[in-house]
């Protein structure tokens, strides 16, 4: 190769990044309540399908947690026209794959299947969402199963962890239980199965979001209508709403005997997706901790060496959010560690974010959301969670427009509203005997045996 | 420097990924996880680009970034805004040009990667099992058999020198292949190429590892008491063959059959029929590499967290005779349409992304020094047939070249006590 005089002390100059332009969305509704969201994507011979429904860990009763994500995972597990077996071989003939998962707010069945396969692609949907029939064997299995999965997530501190924050966070909302435990798997049956699915698995609380190489509007639209247009409407009670507790320091260790490292959250009840304060504090957040360029990474890991991985999060959900620092550190700088976290929180709060750090957050957030529509998965992904969320679809354009406008003064804002120390919780998942006297200094420990 | 484009001008990203031919089991004794190690000091900043610049910049104009360590190379990419291209090439170019080596960055980052190693192996539950029990299991010759990540002795006694050393002698143009990948002109990013790398000079091209193993003539087995495991499991594992050949075209297809989707039969005769299995993984070279980048001497290995009211010796005679099955009955025809099937769709998804598509191209550069694979090896696993499904199970599945680690929670372990 031949090489071409150029000056490279400085990184070259490039354009502003190419803006996004969403591929063309045509949405629409069954008479029976059924929204749809088509997306002609044909880069790629494959449809992509998400069926959501309103009826998430949230919708769980108190006594029967794990609900929601138990119906999910039982509907491809036997209908009235096919057994288990039947589902997973055609959903493989198909060159698909089909299958549930529970988020605090969406149940949301994913599926998809090689192009030529579309009409057997919503045939399968259609019945595993509609005539799921929940048999003894497998709903025994599956309890079983889960039961020996959630012995092993708890032998995990990073599960351990997160499930103590929302219990600290959320106090008596449903979001506070997004897991089940032995005793709740256990009271599940098939009649609370049924129940749930015919309370909750209903047209009028679902979205369908079909993208791909889809033949015309007319044949798809004919064949939504025949796999879904006599599902029958009924009545959707609303989601419980018990308040959230007031925001105030509690100081929470985990104890985790023979832990080598501490595993850290320090978090606060915050924003939903659609208040006003949420892109501030996204954009805020970024700036905290989002990336390898953020305070934390900077300051925490790079640094002082306290750390592999520390970053925050601001998780947006239907009827709450929550921010939370994210960090696990060799035993001995515990106490550094967190006073160091405590301090960039301070100053978020206290000092304007530079110009060259809200550029860079942004630029950040907007390319990224950009590369994450890239695979037919990351788009359906950001449709149906927009759906869940009650957001348009235009929401996905208009999400680098709304980054953009944030500014310094609204992040110190909103960092003072939900990023001030003072009143964040702080969870430790560690070995108690060997790092309680360290935490004694932020606050009265409360020292629990890791369940 | 070998360089590889593929334009695809679908999405306005790019994928900037660079893979050097070397990885952990071109260690030396006395230097485990150095590979790893360096690959740290990498992003610890270059002649051009100090300290955080590489992280910054990425960040600051949209993209995303990382670098990842495996037994036989090491990668790293950035995906961009396409009309960033000339960004990442600046980056990459100065990194393999000139890095920062200094004290200050070593010890520094010698922390980060033992804070990564409390993180991902010692507070793990299987981790430390998997990661360096396993290996030394299945394998006799050092360089295949050593942690990958390291003892804290061994990187406590990496040097400047080393690193500067390890830099000059694998991290030379000569020894990396260059991917672009997405939304790019060809013309233009060949000239932008030339423009940055071209005065980069080649170094001598370093010795590859012996990684020789002796044939394997007799069943191994092993229990781990896992402090941190509550619930059971086991790694079952078998030498497979090299990559590319006939047998390893039919062990692709086997695998489907075996692990491939709900419809396989370690789901529905192990998890379903049997109930004795939660959950499982398999693949030629788990846990370190999949049948894309998998390079022999390794192990075709399954992993089964299981029930514990079966003991590990009633999981490893349950998967022998699933495998015994298809030594002697060999695979259904429509099972393995299916699997052809499901092949076809999981490679159409995979290769989505630029970053996706530029991985594997680079990875099929250095290890086949082919990236046409990407466009024939389709047809190639495709054609298999149940007859060679059938005479590659026989060959690869014989129980004296049986490997057996069976993962015991240690509260469980004493009473349990037995596993084969």
């Amino acid at each position: 190769m031949k090489a071409v005089p150029m000056d490279r002390t400085k990184p070259p100059q490039t354009p502003d990044q190419p803006a996004f332009k969403l591929p063309a969305v045509h949405e629409t509704r069954l008479p029976n309540g059924l929204e749809i969201v088509l997306v002609d994507d044909a880069r790629f011979p494959m449809i992509t399908a998400r069926l959501g429904f309103h009826a998430g860990s949230k919708y769980d009763p108190k006594e029967l947690s794990g609900l929601s994500e138990t119906t999910g995972a039982l509907l491809t597990e036997g209908t009235t026209r096919r057994t288990a077996r039947q589902i997973a071989e055609d959903a493989a003939s198909i060159g698909g794959s089909i299958g549930a998962s529970s988020s605090p707010d969406a149940l949301m069945l994913s599926a998809s299947a090689l192009a030529e396969n579309l009409p057997r692609l919503l045939d399968l949907i259609s019945d595993v969402a509609r005539n799921a029939t929940f048999p003894d064997d497998e709903v025994a299995l599956r309890k079983q199963n889960r039961t020996q999965e959630l012995l092993a997530d708890r032998s995990e501190a990073a599960f351990l962890a997160d499930e103590k924050l929302n219990q600290v966070l959320f106090g008596p909302h449903p979001y506070a239980r997004q897991d089940p435990t032995p005793e709740s798997l256990a009271r599940i049956s098939r009649l609370s199965l049924e129940e749930f699915r015919d309370a909750r698995l209903v047209p009028n609380n679902a979205y369908l979001v079909l993208l791909g190489a889809l033949p015309d509007l007319k044949s798809v639209t004919e064949l939504i209508e025949a796999n879904f247009g006599d599902w029958r409407q009924r009545d959707v009670a609303p989601a419980p709403a018990p308040g959230f507790p007031p925001a105030q320091r509690a100081v929470v260790l985990v104890d985790r005997p023979g832990s080598v490292q501490a595993d850290i959250r320090i978090g606060r009840l915050a924003v939903t997706r659609t208040d006003p304060d949420y892109f501030p504090l996204l954009v805020g957040n970024t700036i905290l901790g989002g990336g390898a360029s953020s305070r934390m990474f900077t300051n925490i890991r790079e640094k002082k060496g306290f750390a592999y991985d520390v970053h925050s999060s601001a998780a947006a959900m239907k009827d709450a959010g929550d921010f939370a620092i994210v960090t696990q550190v060799r035993n001995e700088v515990l106490e550094a560690a967190v006073r160091a976290a405590l301090d960039e929180m301070q100053r978020i709060c206290a000092e304007d974010v530079s110009p060259d750090e809200l550029a860079t957050a942004k630029n950040y957030l907007s390319g990224t959301f950009v590369i994450r529509l890239e695979t037919q998965d990351g788009l359906a992904s950001q449709l149906a969670a927009a759906r869940a969320m009650g957001l348009p679809v235009k929401y996905l354009e208009e999400y680098t427009t709304s980054v953009r406008a944030v500014t310094a003064g609204q992040i110190r804002q909103v960092a003072a509203k939900y990023v001030n120390p003072e009143d964040a919780s702080i969870i430790v998942v560690g070995d108690a005997a060997k790092i309680a006297r360290q935490l004694e200094t932020f606050g009265a420990v409360k020292v629990e045996k890791a369940e | 420097m070998r360089v590889i484009l593929a334009p695809d001008n679908s999405v306005p990203v790019v994928a900037v990924y660079t893979i050097y031919g070397v990885g952990a089991r071109a260690e030396e004794n006395g230097r485990t996880g150095f590979a790893h190690l360096f690959e740290h000091m990498m992003f610890q900043g270059s002649q051009h680009a100090p300290k955080g610049t590489h992280f910054k910049l990425v960040e600051s104009n949209g993209g995303s970034l990382n670098g990842s360590t495996h037994p036989d190379y090491t990668d790293y990419f950035e995906v961009l805004p396409s009309n960033k291209l000339a960004l990442g090439l600046w980056l990459e170019s100065d990194r393999m040009r000139a890095l920062s080596i200094n004290r200050e960055n070593l010890d520094n980052q010698r922390e980060a990667v033992k804070q990564e190693r409390r993180l991902s192996f010692d507070n793990q539950p299987y981790a430390t099992a998997i990661v360096d029990h396993w290996p030394m299991l299945a394998f006799r010759n050092w360089q295949n058999a050593h942690s990958l990540i390291g003892s804290f002795e061994d990187l406590n006694a990496a040097t400047v020198e080393d690193v500067a050393r390890f830099f000059k002698t694998h991290y030379a143009p000569n020894n990396a292949v260059l991917v672009l990948s997405g939304d790019i002109n060809a013309a233009e990013a060949k000239s932008l190429v030339e423009t940055y790398y071209g005065d980069i000079p080649a170094q001598p091209q370093p010795p590859a590892p012996d990684l020789t193993e002796p044939p394997q003539t007799e069943p191994r087995f092993e229990q781990y008491r896992d402090k941190l495991a509550r619930v059971p499991a086991i790694v079952i594992g078998y030498p497979g063959p090299a990559r590319r050949s006939a047998d390893y075209n039919a062990l692709v297809m086997l695998d489907l059959v075996l692990s491939g989707g709900d419809s396989s039969r370690f789901n529905q005769n192990l998890v379903k029929g049997r109930k004795s299995v939660i959950q499982y993984e398999a693949n030629l070279g788990w846990p370190f590499a999949s049948a894309s980048d998998y390079k022999a001497p390794g192990d075709y290995a399954m992993y089964f967290l299981y029930n514990p009211a079966f003991t590990g010796r009633q999981i490893v005679e349950q998967v022998e005779a699933e495998i015994a099955k298809i030594q002697k009955d060999g695979v259904e025809a429509n099972e393995l349409e299916r699997a052809r099937t499901y092949l076809r769709s999981t490679r159409i998804r995979q290769l989505q992304s630029a970053h996706a598509r530029a991985a594997m191209l680079g990875r099929y550069e250095l290890l086949d020094g082919d990236p046409n694979h990407v466009n024939t090896e389709m047809d190639v696993f495709l054609a298999v047939t149940p007859r060679q499904i059938q005479d590659a199970a026989r060959k690869y599945f014989a129980p004296e070249k049986r490997t057996v680690l069976d993962i015991v929670p240690a509260s469980a372990a004493q009473a349990q006590g037995d596993g084969q």
